[in-house]
């Protein structure tokens, strides 16, 4: 009896052990845009009070253990994955909540000592298959190690931050569809089925200006000495609607999503929808339930806040006059690229970079330009309102054919209220012919140009500051510096093309060419120059020769 | 005036046979030989060209060179795919010394495709000629033209005085076919026009092309190898080679001319020695004493794999892009064995009596099959080409020749143009173009060397084609 009631309390502190210590919250973040959109961003939290070192990812509960095989199997730090369609137009939107850029982008930080580059190569494909998105074509061709640009968000020793830790790769040329979505939804506890995930169907995300799916793993502190450490993954969905698509500027959560939400998920700690009401003058039903403004980095924001319970909800928002367009003010900071030059056999490549700050900023410009590119770095001309501005810092790693891209990382301090363009020629290559997709005409992408930048001001800023891990986080969270990382525009460059319709006849005619050379010297250096008799036999005389000799070898 | 010598040489013959009136001896026919040649020196020095007349030529290539260098054109040439190509364009030497001044090898990527060494020369030369870089072109190809006049100049007397020489061994008919000096001795100056005022060169050298720098190196290996200065011709040698590594080969001719021409063993081993010495120097200089191999891939690499497809005159890029991929180590051995090995040892068999001639041959060959030609090397060939005045009347293609080149020089700029920059062409038209230009030039090679076979036949068997009273023709056979 003692011995059982033993065993009991031993199984009863081993079920401690293993209970979940953790947390999940959710929160949406509807923010009319000062054109003509309204962003939605939905957050999804999960943190795990696990050493992220000593933890087996064995069992997890509301943790996706998909993403716990990844740590433990490819020793990760971070990772940050973002699936992206359209374009974020930061000029009139300002600053989304996480930057990222158009088609598929990778970001891994590898613990030290492990094998970076195959456990790379490993996710790479890992993710392809958890996302269901063409991920596994993420190999040495696109993949660069920023020196500058990136780093790692959660918490790290500083001695290990290194840029042969870090892999960064963009897919400019994938497209994200409802199939990478619905297994993203997978990953939540709740699924879809209940709380602000159900807002998301697909059906209704694909049809908006822009959509981005994103999962952002990092180590955090797990409470403010920072004694212990936590795992964090964020799950997040950037949507921008146009009122244009929608049809009226008074939008529901019924009209955007497709129906309101129904009630909370039990397993999620809290669950908010934020609405920034600073800009517009609109009338929001059902009333909020609380009003908060935030004043962050010189900028105030209003923001109304709601609960979801166990009742349905939709809001509706009424905006009192429909004629009032805000004012559009650019953010401190944004970004251009697009290509120069005519024809196909030389361009350049123009990253426009608007600093509309009273102050000087440093920004760090980093560039992946694929093999096929290949740039000249003595072209590279940074050319600020007319003045030539000297980078302060410059990495460039040069491409190989068919092996790694163009690395290049360039630090500038850009003048107080300047447009800067960072110009560098390219050659256009001629490829094989098997090289060239099928759709050769169509074009080759060139990935988006990432400029990081510490701004002084929060101005059109939405996102969480790094030691934080919730929206709410940001209100009147006023730090140093505010981060962002704009990417810019993809290229579309079409190489000029062979026929592909005449291998053969190629092969053939220069094949004859060099028969051409062999004929006549084989002839002169073998031969030798004779005399003959010019005499021309008829053909008559030719069979009878023939016969003749015939008949003569029969009587023989 | 013109006819004055050659009278004053029969003159001599005839006093010469009445004062001996026996059997010549040998110190006598020597004695003959002299006093016929001392005369033919100076028919040869009153028919050769003045050189106020040399110097006014240059002065006027430099003048054409400078105004075109400085004119808005030097871009459009520069950038043009039949002058630049990836081995010897100067925006990717700029770009390889931007990396060194930047601490990056420059071997790591693909843009640079010339030797350490060739970049140390070009780092000295910019040091020198600061921005006036166009300067250093003009000076060197300047340099080549020249260095050129005087080689063609030597080898056409020698060949003179061995025709001389052996004037007893030929047909009595054929004294139509025997050089002519007064029109010999002029060739040189043609090779220097030819080589100053070809658009082919004049456009290498206006654009920045390093064939310019390749065609001095081969230029001053011709040099010395006709004046016989063994230990230079193997370094230039083995500088040629180690910029272009195909003018390996030539290494046989050179050495066919030591042993035909110059007839000494001893140099032959001097100029091996050399440049086998040279060679090695370079290469532990590229390599910074073996530690550092990386450009090896870069230029060797590229010479031979032809990795960059990148349009140009020559037969190596529409196909290999066009290539099926597991064909396409089959055929990059093909076509290299074709442009180096394959004709060397026929040719240098067949034509071991005119080592210059070889040279020049396998210069052309090499020009013409190279993974990456440009211009500039086929006007260097060209360029030589006049050196053989002996041999025109018996070629039978030159308008064929002349007609190619000029049209399908004209055509491939424009074709070009349509294809890359007004997208109504496809790449078939330019190598089309490419194809005729290749095809010219091998109708110029074999007509010279089939052209050098029948005016041997001629010297032996003279002009006589009668076959059992009846017209015959020539074949070979």
């Amino acid at each position: 009896m003692i011995y059982s009631l033993t065993f009991l309390i031993i199984l009863a502190n081993y079920g401690s052990v293993f209970c979940y210590e953790g947390s999940i919250d959710e929160e949406l973040l509807i923010k009319p845009l000062q054109s003509n959109q309204v962003y939605a961003h939905f957050q999804f939290s999960t943190k795990w009070d696990i050493d992220p070192e000593k933890e087996t990812f064995r069992h997890s509960s509301l943790f996706p253990r998909p993403i716990g095989e990844l740590i433990q199997r490819f020793d990760i730090q971070e990772l940050h994955v973002t699936l992206t369609g359209g374009l974020w137009r930061y000029e009139k939107w300002g600053y989304p909540v996480v930057d990222a850029a158009t088609g598929a982008e990778v970001l891994a930080w590898f613990k030290p000592g492990s094998d970076v580059d195959t456990n790379w190569k490993l996710l790479a494909n890992s993710l392809s298959g958890l996302f269901c998105a063409s991920l596994n074509f993420i190999d040495d061709l696109n993949t660069i190690k920023p020196e500058f640009s990136f780093r790692p968000r959660g918490v790290v020793d500083s001695k290990f931050i290194n840029s042969s830790h870090v892999r960064y790769a963009n897919l400019p040329h994938e497209i994200v569809c409802t199939e990478n979505l619905t297994p993203w939804k997978k990953l939540l506890p709740c699924d879809s089925k209940t709380g602000l995930a159900s807002l998301l169907n697909s059906g209704h995300i694909h049809n908006t200006r822009y959509h981005s799916v994103g999962l952002h793993l990092r180590p955090v502190c797990r409470d403010k000495s920072c004694e212990s450490l936590s795992l964090e993954l964020q799950q997040t969905v950037s949507l921008v609607y146009d009122y244009l698509i929608l049809g009226t500027k008074n939008w529901s959560l019924r009209k955007l999503f497709g129906q309101g939400v129904n009630r909370k998920c039990v397993l999620v700690n809290k669950s908010d929808i934020y609405v920034d009401t600073t800009l517009t003058d609109v009338e929001l039903e059902p009333a909020p339930d609380k009003t908060v403004t935030s004043i962050r980095g010189g900028q105030t924001t209003v923001l109304q806040k709601y609960e979801v319970t166990n009742t349905f909800l939709n809001i509706y928002a009424k905006y009192q006059n429909a004629d009032v367009v805000p004012l559009n003010l650019p953010p401190p900071l944004h970004a251009n690229q697009y290509l120069s030059g005519y024809g196909q056999e030389r361009g350049g490549i123009v990253t426009k970079i608007y600093n509309n700050h009273w102050k000087e900023l440093d920004v760090v410009l980093l560039q992946n330009i694929p093999w096929f590119i290949p740039i000249y770095l003595h072209t590279l001309k940074v050319v600020s309102n007319g003045k030539e501005l000297k980078p302060l810092q410059l990495r460039y790693i040069p491409a190989r054919q068919r092996i790694r891209p163009n690395y290049l990382e360039v630090l500038l301090r850009l003048p107080a209220r300047t447009s800067t363009s960072v110009v560098i020629d390219f050659d256009y290559v001629f490829l094989k012919w098997q090289e060239y997709p099928p759709d050769a005409n169509f074009g080759f992408h060139i990935g988006s140009a990432v400029i990081s930048c510490y701004l002084p001001v929060a101005k059109n800023y939405t996102a969480v500051p790094w030691d934080m891990t919730l929206i709410s986080d940001s209100f009147n969270a006023s730090r140093n510096g505010y981060l962002v990382e704009i990417r810019t525009e993809n290229l579309i460059i079409t190489l000029p093309t062979p026929d592909f319709s005449m291998p053969y006849n190629v092969i053939c005619l220069a094949c004859t060419v060099v028969a051409l050379a062999f004929g006549p010297l084989h002839n002169i250096t073998t031969r030798k120059l004779i005399l003959k008799s010019n005499k021309k036999v008829q053909l008559v005389e030719k069979i009878k020769k023939l016969l003749n000799s015939l008949s003569k070898t029969k009587e023989e | 005036m013109k006819l004055a010598p050659l009278d004053i040489t029969s003159n001599i013959d005839n006093t010469i046979t009445k004062y001996t009136n026996v059997k010549s001896t040998k110190i006598l026919r020597t004695l003959q030989l002299f006093i016929k040649m001392s005369v033919k020196i100076r028919a040869a020095y009153t028919n050769s060209i003045s050189t106020s007349r040399i110097i006014f030529t240059c002065l006027a290539a430099v003048i054409v060179r400078y105004y075109l260098m400085l004119s808005k054109y030097q871009t459009v040439i520069a950038n043009h795919v039949e002058v630049s190509t990836p081995l010897n364009s100067w925006k990717r030497v700029s770009e390889g010394l931007y990396l060194i001044s930047k601490n990056i090898n420059p071997y790591e990527g693909d843009v640079l495709h010339e030797t350490p060494l060739s970049l140390y020369l070009y780092k000295n030369i910019l040091l020198v000629f600061q921005d006036r870089i166009h300067l250093a072109f003009i000076t060197f190809d300047v340099a080549t033209a020249i260095i050129l006049f005087f080689t063609t100049k030597k080898f056409n007397w020698d060949l003179f005085v061995e025709e001389e020489n052996n004037k007893e061994t030929f047909a009595k008919d054929a004294v139509e076919c025997f050089l002519k000096p007064e029109k010999l001795f002029k060739s040189s100056y043609y090779v220097l026009l030819t080589y100053l005022f070809n658009p082919f060169t004049l456009f290498s050298c206006v654009g920045y092309s390093t064939t310019v720098f390749y065609n001095f190196y081969l230029a001053v290996m011709m040099f010395c190898m006709v004046h016989g200065i063994s230990v230079i011709c193997g370094i230039f040698l083995a500088l040629a080679a180690s910029v272009s590594f195909y003018p390996v080969v030539l290494i046989l001719p050179v050495t066919m001319y030591f042993k035909y021409a110059i007839k000494s063993n001893f140099k032959i081993i001097i100029n091996l020695f050399s440049f086998i010495t040279t060679s090695v120097l370079i290469m532990l200089m590229c390599t910074d004493f073996g530690k550092d191999f990386s450009y090896i891939r870069n230029v060797y690499g590229c010479i031979l794999t032809v990795p960059d497809l990148q349009p140009n005159i020559g037969l190596f890029w529409y196909f290999f892009t066009e290539m099926f991929e597991h064909f396409r180590e089959l055929f990059i051995y093909a076509f290299q064995i074709n442009n180096t090995i394959l004709y060397l040892v026929p040719i240098s068999l067949r034509f071991r009596k005119h080592p210059f001639l070889l040279t020049v041959a396998i210069n052309f060959i090499i020009t013409i099959f190279k993974s990456y030609p440009s211009v500039g090397d086929v006007g260097f060939v060209l360029s030589v080409v006049p050196s053989f005045p002996h041999l025109f009347p018996f070629s039978q293609q030159g308008f064929l020749v002349g007609t190619m080149l000029i049209i399908s020089t004209s055509l491939a700029p424009i074709l070009y143009y349509l294809w890359i920059y007004c997208n109504s062409a496809n790449a078939n038209f330019y190598f089309g173009v490419t194809l005729s230009f290749a095809v010219a030039q091998i109708f110029l090679l074999t007509d010279l060397l089939f052209s050098q076979v029948k005016r041997d036949y001629m010297l032996k068997y003279g002009k006589n084609r009668k076959i059992d009273g009846e017209e015959g023709i020539l074949c070979l056979e």
